[in-house]
């Protein structure tokens, strides 16, 4: 818990000698109670065995879901970002967010190999959209129906150590939310309704093509890098186009096809200094802006024409 | 060199931004239009958001309009009387325009019926002034003096009561058209996210026969303060004012527009109006196409704007 606490650079050996000594049973179980609590719940506060090697665990049965595990302590993934908040200023381009943690009770013999496979996933927050299909009615193009999204990602980038397919099934991914298709995006109830299941799926898909052609749907294979037997790292780069808002990394640690634990983070995007001003003056007085804006445009076209008074362009 | 839009929420490059304010604010300056409907298709090809596109347009042509109507004030090119008849009428049109906006835009068909009315006017006030300052043009060469206003001539405009007496326009007619016209001009203006100069010039010019000289000075007068009613109005329904992508659009528009009026002053207006045509049927063809071509992309999504 503490060890997460920390965001530079110097935290990273200490996570690394946590994860070798990993003695702590604290933080350990206490992750798994936030991400499958009644599996892991019973397990919380036990004493730790002592790692005997090729002799099961009986708590991994119960909480990595199924996954047999020959060694003794539970694998556990710790991680942090390396900005939890960021500010969008005027001079805001974009920004690249640094995904970094270590597997505890790592008992892969070196980076290279490849024992566990990570998914890093960052989302944004959840917003309303409307999805429209157009038709041709008398040769226009023309919107003709409609599904409303209660809830669509407003950004999902996922990493991965290699692609999401090779890692896990169709079933673990869609049970996680892991991956573009899999991503929650929940129709409200009255376009349900009156659209049939195949359609959905086409607007579904539709969301998750666009928004990839917005650049706000993305994915990197081969991104997560380990960099030690349990140190691994990711970069993210976020568009200049990421909708400002709260966000979630959540981390996936699996292995040969099971997901053996979880970890979650929050990133905050938020404006600051006089995009921040301008976008509340915008939103909460929306009327004195206006009028402002008014006052400020009818100014500065008039100052800007004043040097032409005198000396008009010929 | 990029700039982060706080209500467009997105970065901006700030030198494409000041060229495209330069380029429309010429046009602005030369024609007596305030521009938006160049501005408002140019925007939205660059990526702005098409609602944020249209309220910050509003702003722009606020602003490119006031340095375009003092520069045609001084050259004493502005019927204040018939500004002030034509903006009483664009302010309701306005009012009613942006609230037509929110309802377009909620069911869904505001896009297409921005479309929809950029190709009708466009066409056909581009069709017909292209064929009528051809037709001018033509006649000037022939060495003849084609009287543009017939003022002998009296039609059913000049039946209304409520008559008023339009000196600079060198006009006695009813005040109803001209408050029409406005209110009209001023829906539609709101609606296509323009000012709505495209179609008052050939209204005025047209319809009322006011002189070509005074009609781009007025109708830049009365576009001033129905942009400016609309935007204001933008900013309460729709959240869509940009003031920071405005500023851009605005420092260059300015500069562009003095330039532009400069020009203007230079051409006669036949050629003027056959330059306005191209363009005006240009930006039709433009539009029109994407109604009738299969489109790559048969959906779209929208995630509504205002308090998140």
């Amino acid at each position: 818990m503490m060890a997460r606490a920390g965001r530079r650079r110097r935290i990273f050996p200490l996570l690394a000698a946590a994860a070798v000594w990993c003695a702590c049973p604290g933080p350990v179980p206490a992750q798994d109670a936030k991400q499958k609590p009644d599996a892991a719940l019973p397990d919380f506060g036990k004493p730790l065995r002592k790692p005997v090697r090729k002799k099961a665990d009986p708590r991994a049965e119960q909480t990595a879901a199924g996954a047999r595990l020959p060694d003794s302590a539970k694998e556990a993934v710790e991680a942090d970002v390396s900005t939890r908040t960021i500010a969008v200023t005027s001079a805001f381009t974009g920004t690249e967010i640094v995904v970094f943690g270590s597997v505890v009770n790592s008992r892969q013999p070196s980076a290279e190999a490849g024992y566990y496979d990570v998914i890093v996933v960052l989302e944004g927050m959840p917003i309303p959209v409307t999805v429209r299909r157009k038709a041709n009615v008398a040769g226009l193009w023309i919107n003709t129906d409609a599904v409303n999204f209660e809830s669509v990602p407003s950004f999902y980038a996922i990493a991965s150590t290699r692609p999401i397919e090779e890692i896990a099934d169709d079933a673990l991914l869609e049970r996680n939310a892991i991956g573009h298709d899999y991503a929650r995006l929940s129709p409200a109830a009255h376009s349900v309704i009156e659209t049939r299941p195949g359609e959905i799926k086409d607007y579904k898909d539709a969301v998750v093509r666009l928004k990839q052609k917005d650049g706000l749907y993305i994915k990197e294979d081969y991104a997560v890098i380990f960099i030690g037997k349990s140190l691994f790292r990711s970069s993210i780069a976020l568009p200049a186009n990421v909708p400002v808002g709260p966000m979630t990394a959540r981390v996936y640690l699996f292995r040969e096809g099971d997901l053996l634990s979880t970890f979650q983070s929050k990133v905050r995007l938020e404006r600051s200094g006089i995009e921040l001003w301008l976008y509340r003056a915008a939103l909460h007085h929306p009327l004195y802006y206006g009028m402002a804006a008014v006052l400020i445009a009818a100014l500065s076209g008039w100052l800007a024409s004043m040097p032409f008074r005198r000396h008009p362009p010929a | 060199m990029h700039i982060y839009l706080p209500i467009a929420e997105m970065s901006a490059n700030v030198l494409l931004f000041l060229g495209m304010g330069c380029a429309v604010g010429f046009l602005s300056g030369m024609f007596g239009v305030g521009g938006g409907f160049l501005m408002t298709p140019l925007l939205i090809f660059s990526g702005i958001p098409s609602a944020v596109a249209v309220g910050t347009g509003a702003a722009q042509i606020v602003a490119s309009s006031v340095s375009g109507a003092i520069a045609q004030y001084r050259r004493n090119n502005v019927d204040i009387k018939m500004g002030l008849v034509l903006l009483a009428g664009g302010v309701v049109g306005s009012v009613i325009g942006v609230k037509m906006v929110r309802i377009l835009r909620l069911a869904g068909q505001f896009d297409l019926f921005v479309a929809l009315a950029y190709v009708t006017f466009l066409g056909v006030i581009g069709a017909l002034m292209l064929i009528e300052s051809i037709g001018a043009i033509q006649a000037a060469r022939r060495g003849q003096a084609r009287a543009l206003r017939r003022s002998g001539q009296h039609n059913w405009i000049h039946k209304l009561p409520l008559k008023m007496r339009f000196h600079r326009s060198k006009l006695y007619i009813s005040a109803i058209p001209p408050m029409m016209i406005g209110a009209f001009v001023g829906f539609l203006g709101a609606i296509m996210g323009a000012g709505g100069g495209f179609i008052m010039v050939p209204a005025l010019i047209y319809l009322l026969r006011v002189p070509t000289n005074v009609v781009v000075g007025t109708s830049l007068f009365q576009i001033v303060f129905v942009a400016a009613v609309t935007t204001v109005m933008q900013s309460t329904e729709n959240y869509s004012v940009d003031i920071v992508l405005a500023l851009l659009l605005i420092v260059s528009g300015v500069i562009g527009a003095q330039y532009g009026a400069a020009a203007g002053a230079r051409l006669k207006g036949e050629q003027l109006r056959l330059l306005l045509a191209a363009l005006v049927l240009l930006v039709c063809a433009r539009i029109g196409w994407d109604l009738i071509v299969t489109p790559p992309e048969l959906f779209s999504i929208t995630s509504f704007g205002g308090p998140r």
